[in-house]
């Protein structure tokens, strides 16, 4: 039955995250048909833009020539039409561009934003609300000019490039030669510069996130700050992380400076170059002025693309260390992996819990369990006293799968919890847990937490039968009453009877309660007996105590001391026998110490 | 507030920066791109031809050097814009954060945090663009002025019949505003929502693994990510087409141009220097029209953020967004504050008289009077939801007090909110927030003390032993918001937190929560050990009610009873029954 340490299954052992590539092709393949039509829009801009400085040519080359108004005008009217479409084409692609780049980015957050909340605690410990803003909107937010623009831009950039070298060729071919020599070397210095700004961008997001992270934890702890006069710390606090932040962009921003900086200051003289190219050639009579005219506007258009490419490179860089930063996210995989699917847990009814020798310890630290065993059959319920420390809640959380045993299994409903998909197990065993997290939302969604299959009827039922309706008529708005900032006009308690109607509308064969009375005081916590009853009857219960009525209302009680098992047992039994410890303690020889 | 009074002041911040900033974009944007123009001119005039003048050498190599001067520009001045940008915003959200910390602390907040956070990430950033910009109107018309003087010399008729268009254009971005605004404001404003959901999801974390709500939540995001994609994409729509239509009144422009100058080519009256001036100049003219529909942007977007962020500092002075205040950018670390105490600072007694405070939804306590004297703990108890949380954070100037006074010693506070802090008061709440730093930093914030004194504090908080089990002691980092601790161990850290500070008045929000009974015992022991400490406690516990001088019974936001307990216990009801079911042991 121990099942000590289960394989991780062949898929995800090894698996590293996506790289920018596949990231791309993930996310943009949906998307085929729009960049088709940007694709066209690019094909019809290039043609556009390579015909413009032709049509001047003939101008040029006409009127000098002597010809006629009525060519010069049609001539100009051309040149008119072709600017004007390019302008609307211009539009048209920065809307398509932009639906597609929002469709997959938020196709990006939506995978991430669920993708982490499915990540297992010890993850969330480490990365605060704020770090997790940054990380799943900042840092996607760099990926969005990648998604819009990236792989059509630059494959129109190349179109373009390829474009003018080959007009410039086919004008002659000492000309030609001369610009491709130019594209190659500034394409060289290009790549050469290219990771310049590289991992400054990567720190810079980093901090970035870092000082969000420090604002979160601030704006959260407003009370506990103003109290303790502590104001000028936690801004100056703030201010530190802004200082990391300021120096890892300013480091970033030099090199995104020195590489604009360089490709300009090539252009100039490269175009000098090619105009030098042509003034020979025409003072040897092989070109029209025309044409030099023409060498000019191609040599000034073939600096659009390459610039572009310059710009594109450093998106790509921003780009690149947020896109790490994502496959990094996507790559990190929870320490419970998630069990195929099985067997159902059996629809309703209360499910048995079992605890297999379970030894548990949160990183490399001092185990917070050790050998812990009991069987808790279906439908009864267990208290669970001990002191602050004794691992009492880490007991709740292993029964819940928020984290694995480090040895031993956990059973619920006869099946070692890491065979049970977390659906299936979230669905079956509620927690209310020690510390209330309410969301600014209505009282509903706050109940359902956004499930909308619950109805409104259903959940003022939950209400009634916890006998705690007045929850769900505070203010004009009843449920759809918004609760405000930080659940400030809430009770301490009151927020617990909602955490209490969280659970109660799961209806799970098996309850976890940590502390959930804790900061209800005792004389509501008498008049939600009743309801807590009802929340019990046909479930399995494993209630954290904190007080003698409650140990009344359980059928076994188990008692920790420093992650061990000093009694376990039948209360009724247990009582009798006067040497327990929880005889002792409803006799009162014991200090409450150990609810 | 007045938008540009605002940035005026930020210049004034950052007089340096900004000054650096604009030479940057005035030379790399505005002045330097004029000069390949004029070079070319003469380059095409002096090509072998009719009326050809002097020789195109030296012009090309003039061509060639100008963009070696923009390299140095480039690389020295420009990167000075954004680096202006991230400061102003920075200063800004200090600003914010500051005032803030001024307020109330239970109410600090006018939005809720993941949306207080969303602004202050990206609306500080958009009216960070503003500074830089306000240079961009001088030099945009410094360098018409130039352009337009040059190209009317070179030929006046074509040089009028270029500008008209282009005026066009920007009369009509401008009178566009309206819907600029709107369009830009509900992008800022789904920008947010999203921002929000992703902190409040996450902030809530275990309730949200507990119930299996993941899903829920994704397709919730999901909707606030489309409602986000269509007001982005709407704003993308409107700002392209206003850019196409100021640019695209240029390129028309050359276009009439081209229709005009035909007969003028063949005799010789229009250059074909002439047309490479023109040309250039155009579209020289053509990004500064874009410029300037992108500074009409930049305005009217720092315009929207400037509110939304003055929206979560109300009754603020009016530029106090905007005041200069340290960045302390660089150099190190500011040292820690020392506490001053003074004379009139010692508590003899406080005071309440009538205190009424209620929350905006109309919650609260009324009308609650009682005193306490130097040595004293009281213990206010009650049901769920009597207002016992409200009452202390009223006397502490947490939230507004409606009407009645706190008195210290016999005189009438006149802003709690700045008297009722150390060396005065300090306070536990009932859900103490830590800081992921180490656990000294979480007890000192900041403050300056011995270690002795340290030690002291942890000592009387009954958290010695626990600091001494822990790897790196007080050094041990606790994790976001102390979660490597656990909650006793949190509240405790509080505790110490509070005592460190050596308050005159010391009050604690129900520290019963997340202690077993001993250990709380073992801490009220060692408080009230302490000579003279005095004490306002939350509390339903017997053993704390016990060591009470003075119990105060809540029943629905109004005092039921205020005594000694045996007084309590005879007369209220409420007593009755919070006595009846309170832990007995102890």
């Amino acid at each position: 039955m121990i099942l000590s340490a289960i394989e991780l299954s062949p898929e995800l052992r090894g698996q590293r995250g996506p790289t920018m590539g596949t990231l791309v092709r993930r996310y943009l393949r949906p998307h085929i048909t729009g960049l088709t039509m940007l694709g066209a829009f690019l094909l019809a801009t290039t043609l556009l833009r390579l015909v413009a400085p032709l049509i001047i040519r003939s101008f040029i080359d006409l009127a000098r020539g002597g010809a006629d108004g009525g060519t010069l005008t049609r001539t100009a009217v051309l040149y008119l039409l072709a600017v004007v479409a390019a302008q609307v084409i211009a539009v048209a692609d920065a809307v398509v561009a932009s639906g597609i780049a929002w469709r997959a980015t938020n196709r990006l957050r939506n995978d991430l934003f669920l993708h982490c909340l499915r990540l297992d605690l010890p993850f969330h410990h480490s990365n605060s609300p704020g770090v997790m803003v940054e990380r799943i909107d900042g840092d996607v937010e760099t990926l969005q000019n990648l998604f819009s623009h990236f792989v059509v831009r630059l494959a129109g950039n190349v179109l373009l490039l390829l474009g003018v070298l080959t007009v410039m060729l086919a004008v002659d071919w000492r000309l030609g030669i001369y610009t491709i020599l130019f594209t190659v070397v500034v394409l060289l210095v290009l790549r050469a510069v290219r990771n310049i700004s590289v991992s400054p961008w990567g720190r810079q997001r980093e901090t970035s996130a870092e000082m969000v992270g420090y604002l979160e934890e601030a704006l959260t702890s407003t009370e506990d700050i103003r109290a303790n006069g502590a104001e000028i710390h936690a801004i100056r606090s703030f201010q530190g992380r802004s200082r990391e932040m300021r120096s890892a962009t300013v480091r970033a921003l030099l090199g995104v400076g020195l590489i604009a900086g360089l490709t300009t200051a090539m252009f100039q003289p490269g175009i000098a170059g090619a105009l030098g190219v042509a003034t020979i050639l025409l003072e040897h009579h092989q070109l029209t002025l025309g044409t030099v005219f023409l060498v000019f506007n191609y040599a000034l258009l073939l600096t659009q693309p390459l610039e572009e490419l310059g710009r594109q490179l450093q998106d790509l860089q921003s780009a690149g260390a947020g896109a790490t930063r994502v496959a990094e996210l996507l790559a990190t995989r929870s320490t419970l992996p998630e069990a195929p699917a099985a067997d159902r847990l059996g629809e309703g009814g209360p499910l048995a819990l079992v605890f297999d020798r379970v030894t548990f310890a949160y990183g490399d630290g001092e185990p917070a369990l050790r050998h812990i065993t009991f069987e808790l059959p279906a439908g009864e319920s267990l208290g669970v006293i001990g002191r602050t420390g004794s691992g009492k809640t880490t007991l709740a959380r292993l029964a819940l799968r928020l984290y694995d045993p480090s040895v031993g299994a956990v059973v619920v409903g006869g099946r070692d919890v890491r065979t049970i998909p977390t659906a299936e197990l979230r669905a079956r065993v509620a927690l209310v847990p020690q510390e209330v997290q309410l969301l600014h939302a209505t009282v509903r969604n706050n109940i359902t937490l956004f499930d909308h299959s619950i109805t409104d009827e259903r959940v003022r039922q939950a209400l009634e039968d916890l006998n705690i309706g007045r929850v769900g008529n505070r203010g004009e708005g009843g449920l759809n009453e918004v609760l405000a900032a930080g659940g400030v006009d809430l009770s301490g308690g009151e927020a617990q009877l909602l955490a209490l109607a969280r659970a109660f509308l799961l209806n799970p064969g098996l309850v976890v309660l940590d502390e959930a009375s804790s900061r209800v005081d005792p004389a509501t916590e008498q008049a939600l007996e009743g309801a807590m009853d009802r929340l019990l009857a046909g479930r399995t219960a494993v209630v954290i105590a904190h007080r003698l009525s409650t140990l009344q209302r359980v059928d076994r009680i188990l008692v920790l001391e420093e992650g061990r098992v000093v009694e376990v047992g039948r209360r009724a039994e247990l009582a009798a026998d006067p040497g327990s410890h929880l005889a002792r303690l409803l006799r009162g020889d014991l200090s409450e110490a150990l609810l | 507030m007045n938008l540009f009074a605002a940035v005026g002041r930020v210049v004034r911040a950052m007089p340096l920066l900004t000054v650096g900033a604009w030479v940057g974009i005035l030379l790399g944007g505005y002045i330097w791109p004029l000069v390949p123009g004029l070079v070319l001119q003469r380059y095409f005039d002096s090509l072998p031809g009719p009326g050809r003048l002097g020789t195109p050498w030296a012009w090309l190599a003039m061509y060639a050097g100008v963009g070696l001067g923009f390299l140095a520009i480039r690389v020295v001045a420009v990167p000075l814009e954004p680096v202006l940008g991230l400061d102003t915003a920075q200063l800004l959200r200090t600003n914010i954060l500051a005032a803030v910390l001024r307020r109330p602390g239970a109410a600090a907040l006018t939005h809720p945090p993941g949306e207080t956070i969303g602004r202050m990430r990206a609306d500080s950033e958009h009216f960070g663009m503003l500074p830089a910009w306000l240079v961009d109107p001088f030099a945009q018309a410094a360098s018409l002025t130039f352009a337009l003087a040059i190209l009317a010399r070179t030929n006046w008729l074509v040089t009028i019949e270029v500008v008209v268009p282009m005026v066009v254009a920007l009369v009509a971005v401008n009178g566009a505003r309206r819907w600029t605004i709107s369009f830009r404001r509900s992008a800022m404003e789904t920008t947010s929502a999203v921002s929000g959901f992703i902190a409040e999801s996450y902030g809530a974390i275990t309730a949200v693994k507990g119930a299996g709500a993941e899903g829920n939540l994704a397709e919730h995001f999901r909707e606030l990510n489309d409602a986000r994609r269509l007001a982005g994409v709407r704003d993308t729509l409107w700002t392209e087409g206003l850019t196409a239509l100021s640019g695209g009144s240029v390129l028309l422009g050359t276009g009439a141009m081209l229709l005009l100058v035909g007969p003028q080519i063949r005799s010789g009256r229009f250059t074909v220097g002439d047309l490479a001036l023109f040309t250039s100049y155009l579209a020289l003219l053509s990004t500064v029209g874009s410029y300037f529909a992108s500074l009409m942007m930049v305005t009217r977007q720092a315009r929207v953020s400037l509110d939304r962020l003055g929206e979560l500092v109300p009754r603020e002075p009016r530029y106090g967004l905007v005041q200069p205040a340290a960045l302390f950018l660089r150099g190190d670390r500011p040292r820690p504050t020392e506490i001053h105490r003074a004379p009139q600072d010692r508590l003899e007694r406080l005071d309440l008289r009538k205190l009424t405070c209620l929350h905006p939804s109309g919650r609260g306590v009324e009308s609650v009077s009682f005193s306490i004297l130097r040595g004293d703990l009281v213990v206010v108890t009650g049901r769920v939801g009597s207002g016992k949380t409200t009452l202390l954070r009223g006397v502490l100037g947490l939230l507004q007090a409606g009407s009645g006074a706190v008195a210290w010693n016999g005189v009438d506070v006149p802003d709690l909110t700045a008297f009722m802090v150390p060396p005065r008061c300090s306070y536990v709440p009932q859900v103490p927030h830590l800081f992921g730093d180490t656990l000294r930093d979480n007890i000192l914030l900041g403050v300056r003390a011995t270690e002795e004194a340290v030690e002291r504090a942890v000592k009387t908080a009954v958290l010695a032993a626990e600091v001494g089990h822990l790897d790196q002691h007080l050094e041990t980092l606790v994790g976001r918001r102390g979660v490597r601790l656990s909650g006793g161990q949190v509240q405790r850290t509080a505790v110490a937190r509070a005592l460190i500070r050596d308050p005159e008045l010391l009050v604690l929000d129900d520290v019963s929560s997340a202690l077993d009974v001993e250990t709380e015992a073992i801490l009220w022991q060692r408080l009230m050990d302490e000579a003279e400490r005095t004490c306002i406690a939350v509390s339903s516990r017997r053993p704390t009610l016990a060591r009470a001088s003075t119990v105060v019974v809540l029943k629905a936001g109004s005092v039921d009873f205020v005594g000694t307990l045996a007084d309590a216990l005879e007369h209220s009801e409420v007593m009755r029954s919070v006595w009846t079911d309170a832990p007995a042991a102890g």
